[in-house]
């Protein structure tokens, strides 16, 4: 019988990721890469691969460390994998976002750092790739919000080798035509299977699974949300057939993007009509912070996909890309990996500090660890500035940008510092609090004495 | 052992779980409706059959656990077996109404 596992380094890969989105906040508030510079400029892809790889991808992995195994009701396989992949992914992310800055005139740094951290990055993703690949293959037949996972590390596999070809061809590194077509023609083909496929359909499985958890509602697969992956592993597909196409020179490429966006505009609107539905059949009357922040992110979605809808329309995609992108960066993932990370982290330092203690002394609930009152205050900071960024994009306004950003990066800093009072157990009564003193965890590192972890 | 008391075993080993309060939902495990039966036979075997409201939930062996220590403490059980089990799967509809409001 499966009983519990605790992920042992899904607290390291939260620490790491939240540092690279502090980091790519500051990138913003000091006018580096979009919209000071142009979309396309390598400060900007210097801090685009901080937030997608840094800050989502590593938060992706480390949640999903810890809940791949819930929604396949089996372990881990391969669990001593996880720390060799966080080493190699932050050393390797940090390595290609310093090989951006040399392509953008950053003195002292080589461009090979580019390859090379594009190379060890790949290398990680790997590793995570091969442990959450064989944990589903083993949990067959898969309950749908692990297909959602399975066609998300799909994409996540095409995205990684597109972007470790862009990387040898814009280093020197490689000429063969190919590879030059895949880098002129490929980078939204790159974007949308990172974006769009590894963060935002694994988001979209797992919220099925997490919201109706947390919420007590209806547990059942309904065919709107098979149909939602149906539409979007058929999108991903399509996109994924592109990159062949590119390379033989076939045409009919632009019809089928246009297909696939139609898809996944369609996969979006049943999957919001989903989540309404998730969040009015919940039989807990007080939803707790982490699933109304959440509702933040669902609102953003809502925006970003009309105005791609719009976009699309009238002929202006080029135009809207920018705020569109950021809306779906920032506004979506951002806002619903940080309002998840609400529950999480909590959740976490309950099993660690209590779990033993279940039974045998009286213990706080999860949501002793938490103030929601402070923290709801941050969360309406962030999205009032996620906001206001956007519509200075839309308004070409780089001050409002930077203001904004400042903004926001106080939100993220202001929740890590709530983050950090939970896993010190900041917020327990103190009648409450672990035997023999006050502190809690190690911050981010794993506890090695736990007889419970993997 | 005769039947009336067999029940009153029962009935104090489930007033003991009640103690043991789920950490995410806030209720104990007796009002979440996560203890299926309890069964108490001669010599004093308590054979608990529960399950958590989610299979594979991380705290899935802590609450397992914090039941069969909580049984074993009953006075008059002598030895307490625990039974996991995911059929039927938990639904909020087992819950007691008080636990909902949680």
């Amino acid at each position: 019988m499966f009983g519990a596992t605790l992920s042992r380094w899904t607290m390291s890969y939260f620490a790491a990721a939240l540092i690279f989105l502090a980091i790519g906040e500051m990138m913003m508030v000091l006018g580096f890469g979009y919209p000071a510079s142009s979309i396309d400029a390598p400060e900007t892809l210097a801090l685009v691969h901080t937030i997608t790889l840094g800050w989502l991808s590593l938060l992706m992995a480390g949640a999903l460390l810890q809940f791949v195994p819930v929604l396949v009701g089996r372990p881990l396989s391969f669990p001593h994998l996880g720390f060799p992949a966080l080493v190699l992914l932050v050393v390797g992310i940090t390595s290609l976002v310093l090989g951006f800055a040399s392509l953008a005139g950053t003195e002292g740094l080589s461009p090979l750092l580019l390859p090379a951290g594009a190379t060890v990055t790949i290398a990680g993703l790997a590793l995570l790739v091969i442990v959450f690949a064989a944990t589903l293959w083993h949990a067959r037949p898969l309950p749908l919000p692990a297909r959602f996972v399975a066609a998300g590390l799909g994409s996540l596999v095409i995205a990684c080798l597109l972007g470790g070809t862009y990387a040898f061809v814009l280093s020197g590194l490689a000429d063969a035509p190919g590879a030059i077509d895949l880098t002129l023609e490929g980078v939204s083909l790159h974007a949308a299977l990172g974006l769009g496929g590894w963060l935002s359909f694994t988001t979209m499985g797992v919220s099925y699974r997490l919201l109706t958890m947390f919420m007590l509602s209806p547990d059942r697969e309904r065919r709107s949300s098979r149909t939602v992956w149906i539409l979007g592993a058929a999108a991903l597909g399509m996109m994924v057939c592109i990159v062949p196409m590119i390379l033989a020179g076939f045409a009919g490429r632009t019809t089928l993007l246009v297909v696939a966006a139609l898809a996944s505009v369609l996969a979006i609107g049943i999957y919001l009509a989903d989540i309404v539905r998730i969040y009015r059949g919940r039989k807990r009357r007080l939803i707790e912070l982490n699933s109304r922040a959440g509702i933040g992110a669902f609102a953003a979605l809502i925006v970003a996909t009309v105005i791609f809808v719009a976009s699309l329309i009238s002929g202006q995609i080029d135009k809207g890309v920018g705020p569109l992108v950021y809306l779906i960066t920032f506004g979506w993932l951002t806002g619903m990996g940080l309002a998840q990370l609400y529950k999480i982290v909590p959740f976490i330092t309950w099993l660690e500090c209590y779990g033993p203690l279940l039974g045998r002394m009286p213990t706080p609930r999860v949501q002793d660890l938490v103030v929601e009152t402070r923290a709801a205050f941050w969360f309406r900071l962030f999205y009032l500035t996620v906001a206001v960024a956007s519509v200075a994009l839309y308004l070409d306004n780089a001050w409002l940008f930077r203001a904004s950003s400042l903004g926001q990066l106080i939100a993220v800093n202001a929740l890590v510092f709530e983050f950090v009072a939970t896993r010190r157990l900041s917020n327990v009564p103190s009648n409450l609090r672990l035997p023999g003193g006050p502190t809690g965890p190690h911050l981010f590192f794993p506890s090695f004495q736990s007889r419970r972890q993997p | 052992m005769q039947k009336t008391e067999s029940e009153e075993l029962v009935d104090r080993i489930r007033d003991s779980l009640r103690t043991i309060v789920d950490p995410e939902m806030g209720s104990n495990v007796v009002d979440l409706g996560l203890i299926y039966d309890i069964a108490v036979q001669e010599g004093g075997l308590a054979r608990v059959t529960m399950t958590t409201t989610i299979k594979g939930c991380p705290a899935t062996a802590f609450l397992k656990e914090a039941v069969q220590n909580c049984v074993w403490y009953v006075p008059g059980v002598e030895y307490a077996e625990v039974r996991l089990t995911y059929e039927p799967p938990w639904t909020p509809e087992m819950m007691l109404e008080t636990s909902i409001a949680q």
